[in-house]
């Protein structure tokens, strides 16, 4: 770093929540051209912080200095003011209008027509945003509606929005949870040429390898207090997962399996799933995996064929797969769970039948149910009352995952299971997973974490454009995170 | 609220006490359709003291039981995502169709066909909503106009009563009493029961409310979706027939222009109810309360001597400040 300008200091602030302590006495602060990393599991208070930062929340207590002066702000307007912006997940921008116009949103140039009519300065706006979106390398067009660009591109948008707002101190919120890896190694340049102009970034992440190689400084919070900060050559993964989770994760290593029973599933010569087998689908974004699975699971366009334990089947739609014994877990969990519904509805929904006596529903028996996988899953809170809409995201993942332990079901499909969700719950879907084997059953599990992909699975089949271009065993060498990429770059 | 002392890594877990503070709170903002009800009867009995007499609450009760029935029906469409302008011509061609019916055959026959026809109708726009998947809203608004008007062609535009009048037992149906109180009391009363048992206690019931929530994730859990959504709208055209037949037997004729701004009285009723137009979230007994609101309100403000037009206005008003109070609500959660 070139200077060492204290951008942003936070000292003792704390937030709380109805009864939850959500951030306890922190401290922070942020350098001109610095990288600080925030790491924690979720609920620990990282959203908390940020959203302090960023206007949305209001602290209880505490001081927010920026470059030295004592700074308060009430509304995520005034934040911005004061030059901090959040990149969001989910971004805000007005799909249908041009690159050039979402850049400059909220300050269009305009000029005089013939010296009196206000009209929109097209000239001016566009040198204005293409100067902008030069500086972070995007070289793409203008003038087409950001609709037509790639999650990254709009990220893009995004950045040169902020940097044209003059902001300074910039906090990105998960930035590659949606990207792939070129992609992703795209915003690290962006964010090198972001210190380079001196700005300040506070980053979040859950992926440990991207903590590790962009940090200049590293903050672990637990249960709304920081347990550690760590400077650059001193952040190592192994100690990072045990101060955010507090335990030690020598779970991470799974066993892995070489002999299988019978099949489960075959499909196109390509596929084939057996019993205590986890089956890897890699994929990059786009890749097709996701149709893929849907339609095993008989909900894409067409009923595909295939052989179910050595039976020619076409599944019509979810119910048949689920009469089959066939589970799924969908991408994203807003395609899942159903929010306004209790955890224990949400659990029960495609048992229906079975926990029903004639047309009423059996509670006796959905209590008991229900608040068995409660407790295996180790779902909090553990109230089956609660709507899923109140639980963290992992949380809601392990609802989703309850779902297909209820039953005699056989095969699992998901799709990027642990997407956007901390190592700590992360480690026990991959433990639900095998779990799952080990009575018996098959996963099939797509995933664009090529680390991931490769730890998890007993064999992969790799995806390009919805076609299986390779197979991987771990019985034949040539199994490795390397070889894929080669074999997915191709 | 989970009683686990381990959980420190759990920061969603409130505090015991804090939480029951918050859980009041939440619990009286829930309630609050019944608490506006409640001010609204009290405010109406200090203000006019015909307010509480015996021949109003029967008549602010006979007005409600219609509504109620059509409010019913809606409450399941809304529940299921979409909602149904037609009702309102349901009620008038389930009305007239059945005092046709009952006047060439019998009564039972008739009573039957009004019914049955609502049903029917009620299937179209569960067809075109689910399966040609048309916007509720347009789908409905179509059905309501179609309706409306062939009503007014089998009609020709004229009440239906034939040269006698409808048969002595329907119209007794219309006005007599059983204990001492109305059939037309007593019809509602046991619909709700089936209804609300229906809805919150049965399997079909869950299928519903998670349908209207996440249509996608009701897929993706083994729901037949498309037969969930039709069933509602069924539901709402049968509850829209059964409605048309009582009013005819109150009006002792098939009414071509009965039911008009019904689908709206009713749509705002469950609004205030508390369930949201995005579907998947309702409870039956609220839409009875937000019926007997629009009820009460109406029967206040004529014994008030509120002019009819500034009628129009407050009910709009409370319409609005009721889907306001709602949003606050949802953001306080």
């Amino acid at each position: 770093m070139a200077t060492n300008v204290e951008l942003l200091t936070v000292r003792n602030m704390s937030k709380r929540f109805y009864g939850t302590q959500a951030l306890d006495d922190v401290s922070f602060n942020l350098a001109a051209g610095e990288v600080h990393t925030v790491v924690g599991e979720n609920g620990a208070g990282k959203s908390t912080l940020i959203r302090i930062l960023g206007g949305i929340h209001e602290k209880d207590s505490g001081e927010i200095t920026i470059e030295g002066t004592p700074s308060e702000f009430t509304n995520p307007r005034e934040a911005l003011d004061a030059g901090i912006v959040i990149i969001p997940q989910e971004m805000q921008l007005v799909l249908d209008a041009t690159v050039a116009e979402n850049v400059m949103l909220g300050e269009i140039p305009s000029k005089k027509w013939l010296g009196f009519i206000p009209m929109l300065d097209r000239r001016r706006l566009r040198e204005q945003a293409g100067e902008a979106l030069r500086k972070l390398n995007y070289h793409g067009s203008l003038d087409i509606s950001v609709s037509r660009l790639t999650f990254a591109e709009r990220q893009l948008v995004v950045i040169a929005k902020a940097l044209l707002h003059q902001a300074k101190i910039f906090i990105l919120d998960e930035p590659t949870a949606s990207l792939e890896q070129r992609e992703a190694e795209r915003l690290f340049e962006i964010v090198h040429s972001l210190k380079e102009q001196q700005v300040g970034i506070i980053y979040v992440s859950h992926r440990l390898d991207e903590i590790v190689e962009l940090s200049d400084k590293c903050t672990t919070l637990r249960d709304g207090k920081v347990v550690d900060v760590s400077t650059r050559g001193h952040i190592e993964k192994e100690n990072i997962i045990r101060l955010m989770t507090g335990r030690d994760l020598a779970e991470l290593h799974q066993p892995h399996k070489l002999e299988f029973g019978e099949t489960l599933i075959e499909h196109d010569n390509a596929l084939s799933l057996r019993r205590g087998e986890v089956l890897g689908l890699a994929g990059l974004l786009g890749s097709g995996t996701t149709d893929y699975l849907r339609n095993l699971f008989g909900a894409g366009e067409e009923a595909v064929a295939m052989k179910l334990s050595g039976n020619e089947v076409q599944l019509k739609n979810p119910i048949a797969a689920i009469k089959h014994g066939i589970g799924m877990v969908p991408g994203e969990r807003r395609n899942a769970l159903i929010y306004d519904l209790s955890v224990r509805d949400n659990i029960v929904l495609p048992h229906l039948p079975e926990v029903s006596k004639g047309w009423r529903l059996d509670s006796k028996q959905i209590d008991k149910l229900v608040a068995d996988l409660i407790e295996a899953l180790d779902i909090r809170p553990r109230d089956p009352k609660k709507l899923v809409r109140f639980l963290s995201g992992g949380n809601q993942q392990k609802v989703i995952f309850a779902r297909w332990l209820i039953g005699n079901f056989k095969v699992l499909l998901l799709d990027e299971p642990t997407h956007g969700i901390d190592v700590g719950a992360k480690v026990r879907i991959h433990r639900l997973m095998r779990e799952f084997t080990e009575r018996g059953g098959g996963v099939l599990f797509a995933s664009s974490e090529m680390n991931e992909v490769v730890n998890m699975s007993d064999n992969i089949i790799a995806m390009r454009q919805g076609e299986i271009i390779a197979t991987m065993s771990r019985e034949t060498g040539e199994y490795s995170e390397g070889y894929l990429r080669e074999a997915l770059g191709g | 609220m989970t009683t686990s002392n381990e959980n420190q890594t759990a920061a969603i877990v409130a505090l015991p006490e804090e939480n029951e503070k918050r859980f009041t709170v939440v619990a009286i903002l829930d309630q609050m359709p019944l608490v506006a009800l409640v001010v609204l009867c009290l405010v109406t009995a200090i203000l006019s003291d015909r307010f509480l007499s015996p021949i109003n609450l029967t008549n602010i009760l006979l007005q409600a039981s219609v509504m109620a029935i059509v409010a019913m029906g809606m409450t399941y469409v809304i529940i299921s995502g979409g909602f149904d302008l037609s009702v309102g011509s349901i009620v008038a061609l389930s009305g007239c169709v059945s005092a046709w019916v009952m006047l060439e055959t019998n009564v039972p026959l008739g009573i039957i066909a009004g019914i049955a026809v609502g049903g029917a109708v009620g299937y179209l726009n569960g067809y075109i909503v689910s399966h040609l998947k048309v916007n509720p809203f347009i789908a409905t608004l179509g059905m309501m106009v179609i309706v409306r008007g062939i009503v007014l062609l089998i009609t020709d535009g004229r009440p239906i009563y034939g040269e006698d009048g409808l048969p002595e037992i329907f119209l007794e149906l219309g006005s007599g009493r059983f204990l001492g109180i109305h059939y037309l009391i007593w019809v509602p009363v046991i619909l709700f029961i089936i209804f609300n048992w229906l809805l919150h206690m049965t399997a079909y019931g869950r299928r519903l409310f998670a349908t209207g929530g996440n249509r996608e994730a009701a897929f993706l859990a083994g729901i037949q979706v498309k037969r969930v959504v039709t069933s509602a709208y069924v539901w709402c055209g049968i509850l829209g027939g059964v409605a048309g037949v009582m009013l005819a037997s109150r009006l002792q004729s098939g009414q071509p222009t009965a039911g008009e701004f019904y689908e709206l009285t009713s749509i705002a009723a469950v609004v205030l109810g508390g369930a949201a137009l995005h579907g998947g979230v309702g409870k039956l007994y609220k839409s009875m309360i937000g019926v007997f609101i629009m009820m009460v309100l109406a029967n206040s403000l004529n014994l008030l001597n509120v002019h009819s037009y500034w009628q129009r206005v407050a009910v709009g008003l409370v319409i609005i400040a009721a889907a306001a109070a709602d949003q606050i609500k949802s953001r306080r959660n």
